[in-house]
């Protein structure tokens, strides 16, 4: 069930009638009704892995208790010291003074616990996402071993969404372990797992922010549904027309056969690529934000005008945040983030981005992605140790133009089937032969769309819907009717699923 | 990698001074808009229609769907889907001065 069609649309609308009917004022009915319509969206796909969705939900929710649990135990005292004073702030940026990370959970069961868990989680996705890809890559190993036999490729198929909501259950254990969030309920986290607006593509969102939330039935307010109404819009311009129009007509024919196409095709086809990704992306993000807000709920930002950051750790800070931060939060800091030495960071970026890269499946060429933004990121690292003072910084125009390149040149790999393709891909651009077939007016215009939004006024959107929630209900009716209608006319026909659906 | 707004949610404006009834606004918001493509976009309905797996009932629905189509093709009010749709297959179409379409090459 894919957000830009009728059926998803006639979907939301009867769980929207639903949960603002029969679920408005019995909170637990509410969330009861969202859980199962989340199921049925989920099932859409395939009804087996609703039951792989609940389990993980179960073990996540499970351990949260067996860690709290735990350190209550340990540290008895403190904890009955602690349990009646309220939580004033469920921020996971402020973690709860009363829980200092490092006086609690330090006890080996509660440590035990929290690597059961992270192994628990790992497994699942390693089994669906990386299984028959390291058995196929260890097979020829084996044969030239002398150990030539069948092994067992099981052809397992990919549950959608599995890397989001596994990486969901997981940040909620650790932050249990590290007193950042209170044990939920299992109704809140079977509810944050399979919550249906974020589920298949994220963005990953963390118990601390959405779980306080779901305690209460929400309360809309004007800007908030102006807001989401837009995005929504806004959502369904950038993937029907935009992205797919660039997928169909330039990308996907390029890095099909690139040795078919000149240089300039190349060129294009790898900037039209740095376009679709982003408005395929970001369009599911801005959709699954504005789903969630016309439901009463608030989901971070996850894009921000990433092609207008100067370097790459600044195109890290607005390109899919809810990953990166993730990243930062659970694997960065947790191999020593900025302490020590530049060499030792240097090492702690690399691991990063090498897991964020094979996060995306199990392909070398993400694994090469990953590689080549880590070592940008550790020669940006390196220059702002080694810089002297006397030596002027980049100016701005030229680090955007730079780091969007360097971007652009990961992008090629990270589309490219096979690590060839991207070779002869990069090689067909540098070669510079070849008639430039495929850069048409309205591909050109595309792109041109594409790069203006990473442009223009950071907060574009925000004003406009201030200007919306003052415009009578009917009217707004009509605007958005005829936005949507204009979009129609100008989409591809059916919709390709979004390209974070494979993740 | 660095903390930067991560938390902040798009969907936060400032408030409004009076707090005005948003449910109902944005209720009848939706359902203007969903009016107003039932009759400007029958044709986005029928080819779902058609899309879904045959059946006595979808059948039913098929032919419902056409009618309707009909109906309010012969109001004029599929004009401005067709319009636009018409104007972005010329922009699909066209080339620049001398450059062949791809498979012409």
């Amino acid at each position: 069930m894919l957000f830009p069609t009728l059926t998803f649309g006639f979907f939301f609308l009867a769980i929207y009638a639903l949960v603002w009917t029969a679920g408005s004022r019995d909170n637990e009915l509410r969330k009861i009704l969202l859980l199962v319509a989340s199921w049925v969206f989920y099932g859409a796909w395939d009804w087996r892995f609703v039951l792989l969705l609940i389990g993980s939900a179960f073990i996540n929710w499970g351990l949260g208790r067996l860690i709290e649990h735990s350190k209550a135990t340990s540290f008895p005292r403190r904890r009955e010291s602690i349990s009646t004073e309220p939580l004033e702030s469920h921020d996971s940026e402020n973690m709860d003074p009363r829980l200092s990370g490092d006086d609690v959970g330090k006890n080996v069961k509660t440590k035990l616990l929290v690597a059961l868990g992270v192994i628990a989680n790992l497994a699942i996705l390693g089994f669906f996402k990386y299984f028959d890809f390291f058995l196929g890559e260890i097979a020829p190993l084996l044969t030239e071993a002398g150990f030539a036999r069948d092994l067992p490729l099981m052809q397992v198929v990919l549950p959608i969404g599995i890397s989001f909501f596994t990486f969901q259950g997981m940040s909620y254990m650790i932050d249990v372990y590290r007193g950042r969030t209170r044990p939920a309920s299992l109704l809140d986290i079977t509810l944050l797992m399979s919550f249906f607006p974020h589920l298949v593509a994220g963005p990953i969102v963390r118990a601390s922010h959405l779980v306080p939330q779901f305690q209460k039935v929400p309360k809309l307010d004007r800007g908030m549904v102006a807001m989401a109404l837009l995005l929504i819009i806004w959502g369904l311009f950038k993937k029907a027309v935009v992205a797919s129009q660039l997928s169909t007509s330039l990308v996907d024919p390029v890095f099909f056969d690139p040795s078919a196409y000149g240089s300039a095709d190349l060129v294009f086809a790898a900037y039209g690529y740095a376009v679709q990704i982003y408005c395929d992306f970001s369009a599911y993000s801005d959709m699954a934000i504005g789903l969630a807000a016309l439901l009463g709920y608030r989901f971070p930002r996850n894009f921000d005008q990433p092609y207008r950051a100067a370097s790459l750790q600044d195109f890290w800070r607005r390109w899919h945040i809810s990953l990166s931060s993730w990243l930062r939060d659970y694997l960065y800091i947790g191999l020593g983030g900025n302490r020590g030495g530049v060499l030792y960071v240097c090492r702690n970026l690399m691991i990063t981005m090498l897991l964020g890269g094979i996060w995306h499946g199990a392909k070398w060429t993400f694994l090469i992605w990953g590689g080549l933004h880590g070592i940008v990121l550790s020669i940006e690292r390196i220059w702002r140790e080694a810089k002297p003072d006397w030596m002027p910084s980049v100016p701005r125009p030229i680090g955007i133009l730079i780091t969007f390149h360097i971007v652009v040149l990961g992008w090629i790999f990270f589309r490219a089937e096979t690590f060839d393709a991207a070779i002869t891909f990069i090689q067909g651009i540098t070669g510079w032969h070849g008639a430039a077939t495929m850069i048409t007016p309205l591909g050109v215009g595309l792109v041109l769309i594409g790069m203006a939004m990473q442009f223009g006024p950071p907060r574009l959107m925000q004003g406009i819907a201030l200007r919306l929630r003052a415009v009578p209900a009917p009217l707004l009716g009509l605007m958005a009717g005829a936005a949507i209608l204009i979009i129609d006319g100008m989409r591809f026909e059916g919709v390709a699923p979004f390209i974070y659906y494979q993740f | 990698m660095a903390e930067h707004h991560e938390f902040e949610s798009p969907v936060d404006l400032p408030k409004e001074g009076a707090r005005k009834r948003a449910l109902g606004w944005i209720t009848v918001t939706i359902f203007t808009a969903s009016l107003f493509l039932l009759v400007t976009n029958a044709f986005a309905l029928k080819e779902w229609v058609d899309e879904q797996p045959a059946s006595p009932f979808q059948a039913k629905l098929a032919a419902w769907a056409t009618e309707w189509q009909d109906a309010t093709d012969a109001l004029g009010l599929g004009t401005p889907r067709t319009a636009v749709h018409r104007a972005w297959k010329e922009a699909e179409a066209a080339r620049f001065d001398g450059v062949p379409a791809a498979d012409q090459r």
